[in-house]
């Protein structure tokens, strides 16, 4: 019961920053709808070249043209709903070199989850929108589809945010992992818009482990073809397990955690 | 007599402050190479998206080849398609971030001190964008093309290709410049101008030819792509070092001159109407 309670009051809590941070954007109404509608047309003109591409050229092993608005779809959704909720994590290695923790560790809440939730991305509504918009009229699922295509992003968000802790935290190790962190994201994003056929060998293994591309895109493609209990079960235990490690390397490196006696206050 | 002495006192004038110029902006621009050659080791970090983004479109594209059952895509061989992809990222992931300098400049009202020193903002901007941009497109050539003669071993490039390629480079580095320069001076009438630069820099990708040559479009797309200025950042100069043809490249001179030309005067009427907005005060 208590742990439902403790859940429920995590939602709560996560509800009113992302609440916050969309006000706080839309006080700068005109930037924030210029940075959605940009967004939008952003992943709409990829989304169109590969669309052309893999018309022209179909892909051997039962690749079909529609398969990159999946992949697209859940991406894109992920990232954005990822960058939303969690929009700090691409900073956090910033945090740990300044000492910019040190506003969070006095407070009652989760430090990792409150560091995490503080800041949105405004540029994120546009990606979620264009997702949810591509999947809709591009492939016209049914409504159970439309819930499984919503879990898989949510889980694809929360692969993203603990990734991004992983590298951010690697910063109590060593040192500035900014530039690190933002590459990886970068080669996380890009591996994940792009069909898994192409890949073999240790790239595949790897796209499955250190950078789990393929748990954001390949599975859930596979999921909405073909749903099947024990895949889900597996997505589900590897964004779990994920999630835990970032959780586990971001708690062992704040016992490492130098306070950069910094005057400031949480914004 | 006079009249000719006159006219002489002028070219040499003329001569004169166009020797001083060149001077001073290079300086700039040795500066700005020095700046960056200081942290050498973070661009080489930001070059190793290049080998992930080359890799996986080399493996795209070979299986793309094998799915065709064919060694001919458009005109391209596997190798060629590889080296064409180097070349394009190359320059595409060389762009520093300009925009975003002159609307913080802008905004924070540094661009007020800025005027004030004895050169042209513009110029100055330039030369230590191109400083910037040099030493970014050079690691990240080393590294491309190490990954290419990795995966696809070496290039069969022609002389004439590989000494057109700066040429045609450095005027795309300039239409590059006049495009993003111009997006960052809009912060003088918009909250935001980062939006303008990222469809700016998606449109160049996409229909500039980054991910694959223009030549796999399908027609009309192919036709427009080709036409519109985006061609001539990434397309025309990877094209012409990959496959330089005579009949291609003069054309493509002509459409980057041109592209240039009208850029310009474009950045030099926003740029004189922004700069009637700058206040000083004192203080």
């Amino acid at each position: 019961m208590s742990l439902i309670k403790n859940c429920i009051r995590t939602l709560r809590f996560i509800g009113a920053y992302l609440v916050a941070n969309l006000q706080a954007a839309m006080e700068y109404r005109a930037a924030f709808i210029a940075q959605v509608i940009t967004m939008i047309a952003n992943d709409s003109l990829w989304l169109f070249f590969w669309w052309t591409y893999f018309r022209q050229f179909p892909l051997v092993h039962g690749w079909q043209s529609t398969n990159i608005v999946v992949i697209w779809a859940v991406a894109a959704c992920g990232f954005g709903i990822g960058m939303a909720v969690f929009g700090n994590t691409p900073r956090l290695a910033a945090l740990i070199m300044n000492g910019g923790l040190d506003a969070y560790l006095g407070m009652p809440r989760n430090v990792l989850l409150h560091v995490c939730i503080t800041a949105s991305d405004p540029s994120a509504w546009g990606d979620i929108m264009f997702a949810i918009g591509a999947f809709l009229l591009i492939l016209r699922p049914d409504p159970l589809h439309f819930a499984l295509f919503l879990l898989l992003a949510l889980q694809a968000a929360l692969i993203f945010a603990a990734f991004l802790v992983i590298f951010g935290s690697l910063a109590f190790f060593l040192g500035n992992t900014e530039g690190l962190a933002q590459q990886m994201l970068g080669a996380l994003t890009t591996f994940s818009t792009y069909p898994m056929n192409i890949f073999t060998g240790v790239v595949r293994l790897l796209l499955f482990t250190v950078v789990p591309a393929g748990f954001v895109s390949f599975v859930p493609l596979q999921l909405l073809q073909r749903f099947s209990w024990p895949l889900l079960a597996g997505m589900t235990g590897f964004t779990l397990l994920f999630a835990a490690i970032a959780a586990g390397i971001f708690q062992l490196g704040l016992k490492r955690y130098e306070s950069g006696n910094l005057l400031g206050m949480q914004n | 007599m006079d009249t000719s002495i006159t006219r002489r006192g002028a070219i040499y004038h003329a001569r004169r402050t166009l020797s001083l110029s060149l001077q001073k902006y290079g300086a700039v621009v040795r500066v700005s190479i020095a700046n960056n050659l200081a942290y050498v080791m973070e661009v080489f970090f930001r070059a190793l998206l290049l080998v992930v983004l080359v890799f996986i479109l080399s493996q795209l594209w070979r299986t793309t080849f094998s799915a065709r059952g064919t060694k001919i895509l458009s005109g391209f061989s596997i190798s060629a398609m590889v080296w064409y992809l180097v070349a394009a990222e190359t320059i595409a992931m060389s762009l520093p971030a300009l925009t975003r300098r002159i609307d913080q400049e802008v905004r924070s009202g540094q661009l007020a001190y800025l005027l004030g020193r004895p050169s042209s903002y513009v110029f100055y901007n330039f030369a230590q964008y191109l400083g910037e941009r040099l030493v970014r497109l050079t690691i990240n050539l080393v590294v491309g093309s190490i990954l290419a003669l990795i995966v696809v071993g070496l290039p069969h490039f022609t002389w004439m290709g590989i000494l057109a390629w700066p040429l045609v480079t450095l005027l795309a580095l300039c239409i590059d410049f006049v495009a993003y320069f111009g997006i960052g001076l809009l912060a003088f009438w918009t909250e935001e101008t980062s939006s303008f630069a990222l469809i700016f820099s998606r449109l160049t990708l996409v229909l500039g030819g980054v991910l694959a040559p223009l030549e796999i479009f399908p027609q009309p797309l192919r036709s427009i792509a080709q036409a519109l200025p985006f061609s001539t950042i990434l397309y025309g100069p990877s094209r012409t070092l990959v496959h330089f043809e005579p009949d291609r490249f003069v054309p493509l001179l002509w459409q980057q001159l041109i592209t240039l030309a009208v850029g310009s005067l474009i950045l030099l009427a926003v740029y004189r109407v922004a700069i009637r907005r700058v206040n000083i005060n004192g203080g």
